[in-house]
C-alpha cells in the first residue's frame, strides 16, 4: 500500500506535558525536525495511541511557534485519557492538518474580540498567538475568558501576564461563582460580554466554548449589534477520517472536518441546526 | 472495442484461467441467495440471477481492511503500511452496482485527498459488467436513468444468453482489451452478432424525481420526518446492503506492544456513530439518524455531486424488516407522481 494514504499517521514525540487544570493537560509534540507539518490557526490534527485509537484535537499553539505543536486536551474519552497518562518522550501517531482554519487574511485591519470558555480557549489561543505575533496586521484586541472556577482556567500565566501586557490588548477574566482567592469578575461569560458592551464597528468576534455558552454568547453579540458575518465560531464533532469521507461530522452537505471547523454565524445559519 | 464470444462449454475454463490472473470475484448462487465471492472450483456462478444480496462495493471498499501496523517498545513507536494488493477481476457486476461504484469514485477518487486504499483496489481491478436479464419486482434502476443491459464505465460488458449458455464479451477500455487478449485461446469470434435478449422491464413505483432533491433543501424540519422514522429499528441493514453507502469507522486491534489499525464499514443508523466522548450527540435519536440517511442520499449528495445517491437496486426494499426503504421515504417526502 502506498504511503500517500491520507489515513496513515507519522510518528511524533511528546516533549512534555503540563497540568493545566484537574482535567486538562497541555502536550507539546514535535516531529522528527520541529513541526510535523505546516498549519494555520484553527486547524486540527488526529493524534493516535494504539491500541486505544485516534481522536481529533485542535492545535492550540500558533504556527509562529516553530519548534512544536501544542494540544490542550481535556480528559473526556479513551484517547484523551491515554494522552493524559503518557510519559514525556513517548512517541505517538499524528496526521493533519485538517480543516479550514480561521480567516486570518480577512480579519486583517479589524479589531478582534475573543470570547472563550473553559477548554474552548484552546483553538482561540492559536489565533491569539498568531495575531499577537503579527500585531501590526490587527487592530485592538479584547479577550474575554471564563471558566467554572479559577482552577479550571487554562494557560493562566500566559493569559494574565503575556497577553494582558501586549500593546492595545485587553484581557477580561470571569468565573461562574465566588471563590475564596478570586478577586476578579464573577458571572457567566455571555452576561459579562453583554455588560462589557462591546461595540460591533470594525470588529470580528471569535468564540469557542461549551455549546450552551456559545448559544448565549451568540445571542449577546446579536443584541450588541454584531452582524452574522462578524461572528465566527469553531465546532467540534466526532471524526474518524478528518478528510470528509467517513461520513459522521456533516451538518447538511457540509463536513466539519474539511469545510469547517471554523464557520461564521452567517454560514451556520444556512445549515440545519444539527451540531 | 473488441467483441468476442465464449461458448457455454468454455465457461469453467474461463473461470480457472481468470483465477490464475488474480483474485476472481463473481456472483455465486448459494441456495436461494446470490453473493459476490472469490471463485473456487465447484461454485455455481449465477449469470442469469437478479442482483446479488449484498452489493459488490466491498471489492473496492472492503468490510474491513488493515492499513497500518504498529510496534511499540519502551517510548518508541514504529508505524508501517499494510501489504500491497494483488490484482483482481470483478466479473458480473450489474449496471446498477457499477453506477454505484462510480458514485463512490466521486467521493474517494475525485475529491481531494484521494483515498489511496480505494484507488489502489480500483486501479488493480478489472471490472466486467454483466447485462441484467432477470430484474426482480424490487428493481427500479430505470428511475435513475440506468440501462440494465449497458454499463459504459466498465472495462468490459458481458451478456449471457440463458438459452445457449453462451457469453458475449465486449471490451470498453484498454484493460478490457488486455482481458480479451489474455483469454484469446478460449474465445471465438463474435462475427458481429449480438444476443437477442428479452426486453428488460424494471419496476415502476410511480416516483417523480424531477426537481425532488432541490425541493428537500428547506424540509429538514418537515413534519414528515416525525412519522417516517417511527418504524425504524436502527438495525443498519439498509446501510450494509446499500451500494452507495460509504461511511466507515477506524479502529485499532492489538495490545500495547503491537497490533494493527483497520477501517471497516460503519452506519449512520447507529447511535455511537456521532456520539462524542464528552457525551454530546448531534444525532441522538432514530429520527435524526433516519433523516440523515435519507437526506444524504436525496439531498446532500446531489447538492455536492449533482445526482441522487440511489441506483434503484432494490436492496433496501428487500432487506428492511419494517419496509422503511428509500421508495417509502421518497414518497413520504413528496416525490410521487400525481395519480
Amino acid at each position: 500500500m502506498c504511503n500517500t494514504n491520507p489515513l496513515m499517521p507519522q510518528t511524533a514525540r511528546v516533549l512534555d506535558i503540563t497540568v493545566e487544570t484537574p482535567d486538562i493537560k497541555t502536550l507539546r509534540v514535535s516531529g522528527k525536525e520541529g513541526l510535523p507539518f505546516e498549519f494555520m490557526p484553527g486547524q486540527c490534527a488526529m493524534l493516535s495511541i494504539p491500541p486505544v485509537g485516534e481522536a481529533i484535537f485542535s492545535i492550540t499553539s500558533s504556527p509562529t511557534c516553530r519548534d512544536c505543536l501544542e494540544f490542550s486536551v481535556k480528559e473526556v474519552g479513551a484517547v484523551s485519557s491515554a494522552l493524559h497518562s503518557l510519559a514525556p518522550g513517548t512517541q505517538i501517531g499524528i496526521r493533519g492538518p485538517y480543516g479550514n482554519g480561521f480567516p486570518v487574511e480577512e480579519m486583517k485591519g479589524k479589531d478582534l474580540l475573543f470570547i472563550g470558555g473553559g477548554i474552548g480557549l484552546a483553538p482561540l489561543r492559536s489565533l491569539i498567538g498568531y495575531c499577537l505575533a503579527n500585531r501590526k496586521d490587527y487592530g485592538h484586541i479584547d479577550i474575554v475568558y471564563g471558566a467554572r472556577s479559577p482552577a479550571d482556567m487554562i494557560r493562566k500565566s500566559e493569559v494574565k501576564e503575556t497577553w494582558a501586557e501586549q500593546p492595545d490588548t485587553k484581557v477580561y477574566l470571569t468565573v461562574d461563582a465566588e471563590f475564596p482567592d478570586w478577586r476578579g469578575h464573577v458571572g457567566f461569560v455571555p452576561t459579562y460580554v453583554s455588560d462589557l458592551a462591546f461595540t460591533p464597528q470594525g470588529k470580528v468576534a471569535i468564540t469557542c466554548g461549551p455549546p450552551i455558552m456559545i448559544k448565549f454568547v451568540l445571542q449577546a453579540l446579536e443584541k450588541l449589534g454584531f452582524a452574522d458575518d462578524q461572528v465566527i465560531t469553531t465546532l467540534e464533532m466526532r471524526m474518524k477520517c478528518g478528510v470528509g469521507k467517513c461520513g459522521r461530522c456533516n451538518i447538511g452537505p457540509v463536513y466539519v472536518c474539511k469545510d469547517g471547523p471554523v464557520f461564521s454565524l452567517a454560514e451556520l445559519n444556512k445549515l440545519p441546526a444539527e451540531y | 472495442m473488441v467483441k468476442k464470444m465464449l461458448t457455454a462449454d468454455k465457461l469453467p475454463a474461463l473461470w480457472s484461467h481468470l483465477a490464475g490472473q488474480g483474485k476472481l470475484f463473481l456472483p455465486v448462487r448459494e441456495g436461494p441467495t446470490v453473493l459476490f465471492k472469490e471463485w473456487s472450483e465447484g461454485f455455481e456462478v449465477a449469470l442469469d440471477a437478479p442482483t446479488s444480496a449484498v452489493s459488490p462495493k466491498d471489492l473496492f471498499f472492503p468490510r474491513e481492511e488493515t492499513y497500518m501496523r504498529y510496534r511499540c517498545s519502551g517510548q518508541a513507536m514504529e508505524l508501517s503500511a499494510g501489504e500491497e494488493l494483488e490484482s483482481a477481476i470483478a466479473f458480473g457486476v450489474h449496471p446498477c452496482d457499477l453506477k454505484a461504484i462510480e458514485m463512490l469514485d466521486r467521493v474517494y477518487l475525485n475529491q481531494e485527498p484521494v483515498d489511496e486504499l480505494y484507488r489502489e483496489r480500483r486501479a488493480k481491478t478489472t471490472v466486467v459488467a454483466l447485462a441484467c436479464i432477470a430484474p426482480d419486482p424490487f428493481c427500479f434502476c430505470g428511475d435513475f436513468g440506468i440501462d440494465p443491459v449497458s454499463a459504459p464505465g466498465a472495462d468490459l460488458m458481458a451478456s449471457f444468453d440463458p438459452r445457449s449458455g453462451n457469453l458475449m464479451l465486449e471490451s470498453q477500455t484498454p484493460k478490457g482489451e488486455d482481458f480479451l487478449k489474455g483469454a484469446a485461446s478460449l474465445l471465438a469470434e463474435a462475427n458481429g452478432q449480438s444476443f437477442e435478449l428479452a426486453a428488460v422491464k424494471t419496476a415502476d413505483f410511480g416516483l417523480d424525481l424531477e426537481g425532488f432533491s432541490e425541493s428537500l433543501k428547506d424540509r429538514f424540519e418537515d413534519p414528515a420526518w416525525d412519522k417516517l422514522y417511527k418504524s425504524c429499528l436502527g438495525c443498519g441493514v439498509c446501510t450494509y446492503v446499500c451500494p452507495t453507502c460509504y461511511c466507515f469507522d477506524v479502529e485499532d486491534y492489538g495490545h500495547e506492544m503491537a497490533g494493527e489499525r483497520f477501517r471497516c464499514w460503519d452506519s449512520c443508523m447507529y447511535g455511537h456513530f456521532t456520539q462524542m466522548a464528552g457525551g454530546h450527540n448531534p444525532r441522538p435519536g432514530r429520527k435524526e439518524r433516519v433523516r440523515q440517511r435519507f437526506l444524504h442520499k436525496l439531498q446532500y449528495y446531489p447538492e455536492t455531486y449533482g445526482e441522487i445517491a440511489c441506483v434503484g437496486c432494490g436492496r433496501c426494499l428487500r432487506s428492511c424488516p419494517v419496509n422503511l426503504d428509500i421508495v417509502q421515504a421518497i414518497k413520504a417526502l413528496g416525490g410521487e407522481k400525481d395519480v
